[in-house]
């Protein structure tokens, strides 16, 4: 379980704290969907969640983060990324530039992990196979498409085999297809009982795939529920939110005068 | 390759070669002189120097872009961690040979970017300089904010765990390849040896 309680940040350098009073909690398993507008505070709660703010960006953190019972503070950033994992949205910045082909730009974690080669060979097919890369193993990872690469980002940090995982926009670069893929890779992900907090503006995205939605906005969690809950909810467009089809499509319905559960249900259904 | 590597030597030598050959043959004290400009006398045996120093300034030049034209950098850097160099510093070594082609990418892109909001980067010298600024402050700014992410995200990776790193390949190395290592050393050492001992001219 990863838990932030009373979270207020403020980075390095700053008058005034970004994230005000967060508590957020990701059990095990648990699939968590972070939405809100640009500028709303969801890459700062990405890196907050992650221990990242302040251990290797500094600034000052009021408030706590556990993780799985343990304190964070003092603790390195080696040793949270043994327990969290958090991947960015430009897959550029996540490539680490000394790794000749892909299968060893995946296997760069693990390695570092002091791994015996063997588990990290394992570990490194295994994240291959869960987002269908076997094809560009052998190609050289600054060579790739803006959506391959971000591909085997999110590739490499699951070979990292962490207890829970936080993506800031991971399908940012991807196709239909791609976003698809990513989706179930997390579900198969989580059916292992990692959890994870995913910042994505796809809402459709998290509306198949998330247990519970987070709104964030001006650095304050402004709801939290269940993705229908979340959702429907008016005050996400008031935000600037777009829900996903299915919500849009069940308003759309009821403003028509027609009874949308049918359409919804079925919807879910055929997901 | 080899006109490459001679191109390559050339232009690596050609800035230091110029004011090598200006401050040597004009300054250089000497006996037999040449020719006269202005205060200066250009003598034989600044002539003589300035040769001497070139061959010396091509030969380190053509080594290098030996080295660069033969050798992946990200190999080299592996290579060297296995044999005990550290992560760290393997990887400044690599993000360093890996800098270059990847900011003159960027410029590129930049400049592209630029030139589509109608930026002259083409045009005459001045309006070359006047564009210089645009595509430079977005070429530095975005190259630290890209190594700022890039840090963070091998540090999710734990890079900067402390202990050893099992590699995953180690580079084919075969007994001609050790044999001619080390007969090159043998080579090395002899001639330095040679030049120490006056069997060599200076000018090796």
């Amino acid at each position: 379980m990863l838990q932030l309680t009373g979270a207020s940040y403020r980075y390095a350098g700053y008058r005034n704290e970004v994230l005000h009073e967060i508590d957020l909690r990701l059990d095990d398993g648990e699939i968590v969907g972070l939405v809100g507008p640009n500028e709303a505070g969801k890459s700062t709660l990405c890196l907050v969640a992650s221990g990242l703010a302040p251990a290797s960006i500094g600034g000052s953190l009021r408030g706590e983060l556990t993780i799985d019972g343990q304190h964070t503070a003092g603790l390195s950033t080696h040793e949270l990324a043994e327990r969290v994992v958090v991947g960015f949205q430009n897959p550029n910045t996540q490539r680490s530039g000394i790794a000749a082909t892909v299968f060893e730009e995946v296997a760069l974690g693990p390695m570092n992990l002091g791994l015996e080669v063997a588990e990290t060979v394992e570990r490194t097919r295994e994240a291959i196979a869960l987002l269908r890369l076997e094809g560009i193993i052998r190609r050289d990872p600054t060579r790739l498409s803006g959506g391959q690469s971000q591909l085997v980002g999110i590739a490499s940090l699951l070979a990292m085999r962490p207890s829970h995982v936080i993506l800031d926009e991971p399908t940012a670069q991807l196709d239909p297809a791609g976003t698809r893929l990513v989706g179930e890779a997390l579900r198969s992900l989580a059916a292992t009982g990692t959890s994870l907090l995913i910042a994505e503006h796809k809402t459709d995205l998290l509306d198949g795939l998330c247990s519970r939605i987070v709104a964030i906005d001006g650095g304050r969690i402004v709801m939290d529920g269940p993705p229908a809950t979340v959702f429907d909810d008016p005050r996400l467009v008031e935000i600037g939110v777009e829900p996903p089809s299915r919500s849009r499509l069940s308003r759309a319905l009821s403003g028509g005068g027609f009874d949308p559960s049918v359409v919804t249900d079925a919807l879910r259904a055929a997901s | 390759m080899a006109r490459r590597l001679v191109r390559i030597s050339a232009l690596l030598t050609l800035p230091i070669a110029i004011s090598v050959v200006l401050v040597s043959v004009f300054t250089r004290a000497g006996t037999h002189v040449l020719f006269t400009i202005g205060p200066f006398d250009a003598t034989v045996e600044g002539v003589d120097f300035a040769a001497q120093t070139l061959v010396r300034l091509f030969a380190i030049s053509t080594s290098i872009g030996l080295f660069g034209l033969t050798t992946d950098p990200r190999s080299f850097v592996l290579d060297l961690e296995r044999r005990g160099l550290s992560p760290r510093f393997a990887f400044v070594a690599a993000a360093t040979l890996e800098s270059v082609p990847a900011m003159v990418e960027r410029a590129s892109v930049i400049a592209s970017a630029q030139r589509a909001r109608g930026l002259d980067t083409e045009g005459s010298i001045r309006a070359r300089l006047r564009g210089l600024l645009p595509l430079a402050a977005p070429v530095i700014l975005s190259s630290l904010t890209e190594v700022e992410e890039r840090s963070l995200a091998l540090e999710v990776r734990a890079f900067g765990k402390p202990g050893k790193r099992h590699l995953l390949w180690r580079m084919p190395d075969s007994r001609t390849q050790l044999a001619v290592r080390a007969l090159l050393l043998l080579l090395l050492f002899l001639a330095i040896g040679a030049r120490l001992t006056g069997t060599l001219p200076s000018i090796l």
